[in-house]
């Protein structure tokens, strides 16, 4: 996506530099806030396509600046940190981040998942429905909404096309590996726990009780599988 | 206390007592005259009173006292001690018998009332010494205090002390006793009570726990036996608390040293990581144009690099300060080796390029129970050893077998190999081969790191190594519980 627009939250101005100069020479519109409060504000005036996001930083911080911005839309989120622990990963993703980057990081990189959060994976896939009803739950891919129980339901672009992906494959289990580079893009396949918290964050979102799934279901070791309910 | 009251009280009290029968004698023969029944039950009262109130002896004189008063004043024929009528000569016996039961009877309830007020008096005291031991403020050093308080709560003429810990003999009260330095330390190494009759001195061992900790000296018998090993008891307890906090406080100020040391190295490497980040991201998104000539290229690469090096010497640090502080928490579940190991081997990626690896990892090993993330960092320093230490093109094998509990996994390299001097040292923090140390960057922490995660998972981590023919550097971590 050219002239994506890009929000660069970080308490560090050197950072801020560098990452303004080389993202508006790859064609972004940048915008840059240095701390949570900040990024909020802007976040409330001007339309962003994506965040990136640094979490150790002064007043409200990065992670629950984070889950303000999921709670008020569905704009991808790339947290930037220097931890390294799945523990901050995952609670990162669970915050609602689509994707987390350890700092140092190389340019290249961070380039690729830009690209990848901003990418939608291709409006339709020729075996994907249109509808989907599975009873209580109603998915339209065109729209790319979801209902349950006639309430609409938001879900995170990521959370849609994971769910996408595996509905359009019913019945069939789909390694993590193969999941991830469809939904997250090429450059991924060793982050399972993303899977994890999303699958959880859809089964919250979409399952009639969560804990005990009857769609997304758990393969161990392996991958997930979309079980498609039985007519009658 | 009775069989030391002093020889004059006694020989008053009798004389007392002897008065007391001779006053009733003269009431009744001189001034009212009643019958024999009267004056026998008046002799029988002041002996039982007499018996009661002084004791065994006073009551007998008493008693015996009556008797011939009653034979001579009161009996007919009065003024004689014979006795007429064979019915008084039935009365008198039973006086007798009844003066000497009543004497005994009551002496007896006054010792043991006496004995019943001096051992409460005695738990008293040992209460009051147990409180005060207790609020004893604890420092090394208190074997004079215990003994002060021992001292002055039982008002003891002469204590003495032994602490074996300090090998001091401390002693309190007026008078010193006459037990020597020596003759407490063998009391307390055997054990076992010594009494010397002739002094009146009784040591007796503190040990708390088959430990032997001191002794304690006393001079008179003052303190009942009982009370004494209570005290003993009491005095072990207080030193073994004192013991006890002392070491507590020692390895608490040792901990909080390491702990700060390991807080301030982490804050450190965090604040050194956040210039790291805009050099790497300028550099690499330089690295990037593809039209750059190759001289500033290659100079940027060298940036590239040597940020890399900085960056992951200070994961180093902070993994390291993070072990030391005690903070590795694992989340541990069951994995697959082989794949935890192929994921490392991607991460080395280009670097492994030039190089052979074998993966001898059967697919059906048994899964581990491990921290994935932990012992992919064990693997990646193994291997990125393997890679820095041995010469470029050299193949590495990284094999994995299971035994019973454990699983094995091996990387070897053909590389120079390690002196078995060196062997034992690998492991040790910022050691580093005395040949490569100039020519081979490294911080010296990557294979204590690892140690540390290994034990951290009760697994063991060793090196075999024979110089010029490649070492092979090993560890085990325990099989995960069978799946069902």
């Amino acid at each position: 996506m050219t002239n994506a627009r890009i929000l660069v939250v970080d308490d560090e101005p050197q950072i801020r530099r560098v990452m303004r100069t080389t993202l508006v020479s790859r064609g972004y519109m940048v915008s840059t806030a240095r701390n949570g409060e900040e990024a909020l504000e802007k976040v409330r005036e001007e339309r962003f396509d994506l965040v990136l996001l640094d979490i150790n930083m002064p007043g409200i911080g990065g992670m629950e600046a984070c889950r303000i911005i999921r709670a008020q839309g569905d704009i991808p989120i790339v947290i930037l940190s220097i931890g390294n622990a799945e523990k901050e990963k995952v609670e990162a993703l669970d915050a609602g981040a689509d994707d987390y980057v350890t700092k140092p990081f190389s340019m290249p990189e961070l380039l690729a998942r830009i690209r990848a959060a901003l990418r939608r994976s291709p409006l339709m896939s020729p075996g994907t429905p249109d509808l989907l009803n599975l009873g209580k739950t109603v998915i339209n891919f065109v729209a790319r909404r979801v209902t349950v129980d006639g309430t609409e339901v938001r879900l995170t672009p990521k959370e849609f096309d994971l769910l996408r992906f595996l509905a359009s494959n019913p019945d069939v289990v789909i390694p993590h590996a193969k999941l991830l580079q469809a939904v997250w893009g090429p450059d991924y396949g060793e982050e399972v726990e993303y899977l994890r918290v999303f699958i959880n964050q859809l089964r919250k979102k979409i399952e009639p009780d969560p804990s005990h799934p009857e769609y997304l279901l758990t393969e161990p070791w392996v991958g997930y599988r979309f079980s498609f309910p039985k007519k009658g | 206390m009775k069989s030391l009251l002093s020889q004059p009280v006694k020989v008053v009290r009798i004389l007392g007592a002897l008065g007391i029968i001779g006053g009733i004698t003269f009431f009744y023969y001189r001034i009212l005259s009643v019958n024999n029944v009267t004056v026998a039950l008046s002799f029988l009262l002041a002996v039982l009173a007499i018996a009661t109130r002084w004791g065994l002896i006073e009551g007998l004189v008493a008693s015996i006292a009556s008797v011939l008063c009653l034979d001579f004043f009161f009996i007919p024929p009065i003024g004689s001690i014979t006795i007429a009528d064979p019915q008084d000569w039935l009365a008198l016996s039973v006086f007798v018998v009844t003066a000497v039961i009543v004497s005994h009877l009551s002496a007896n309830v006054r010792k043991q009332a006496q004995e019943s007020t001096h051992r409460q008096h005695e738990m008293e005291r040992l209460y009051t010494l147990s409180r005060n031991l207790l609020l004893l403020e604890v420092h090394g050093h208190m074997g004079q205090e215990i003994t002060n308080l021992i001292a002055q709560v039982f008002e003891l003429p002469g204590l003495a002390f032994y602490d074996r810990t300090s090998d001091r003999v401390h002693r309190a009260g007026p008078q010193d006793i006459p037990l020597e330095g020596s003759k407490l330390r063998d009391t307390a190494l055997q054990g076992t009570v010594f009494h010397d009759a002739a002094t009146q001195t009784t040591a007796i061992p503190i040990s708390l726990g088959g430990q032997p900790m001191g002794s304690l000296g006393i001079q008179g018998s003052e303190v009942s036996e009982t009370a004494l090993h209570a005290i003993a008891n009491l005095t072990a307890i207080t030193l073994e608390r004192a013991h006890a906090q002392d070491v507590a406080t020692r390895a608490e100020a040792a901990r909080q040293s390491e702990e700060l040391k390991s807080t301030m190295l982490d804050a450190l490497a965090h604040e050194f990581k956040t210039p790291l980040t805009p050099i790497k991201a300028a550099v690499t998104s330089m690295l990037s144009d593809s039209d750059m000539n190759p001289t500033r290229q290659e100079l940027l690469r060298i940036v590239d690099e040597e940020t890399d090096r900085l960056n992951s010497m200070l994961t180093g640090a902070i993994q390291m300060s993070r072990i030391e502080a005690g903070q590795l928490q694992l989340h541990r579940s069951p994995q697959s080796l082989r794949k935890i190991v192929q994921t490392q081997l991607a991460r080395l990626g280009e670097s492994l390029e030039d190089r052979k690896v074998s993966l001898e990892v059967p697919e059906e090993l048994p899964r581990v129970s491990v921290d994935p993330e932990f012992i992919g960092i064990v693997i990646w320093q193994l291997l990125s050893n393997a890679l820095r230490y041995t010469p470029p093109g050299s193949p590495l094998t990284v094999r994995a077998s299971a035994g019973e509990t454990e699983v094995i996994v091996s990387i070897e390299d053909c590389g120079p190999g390690i002196s078995e001097q060196e062997q034992r040292k690998v492991f040790d923090k910022f050691f580093r081969g005395k040949d490569q140390r100039e020519r081979i960057p490294g911080t010296g922490m990557g294979l204590t790191i690892a140690r540390e995660i290994v034990r951290a998972h009760h697994g063991r981590i060793w090196v075999e190594s024979e110089p010029g023919k490649g070492a092979r550097f090993s560890f085990s971590v325990p099989r995960a519980p069978r799946e069902s």
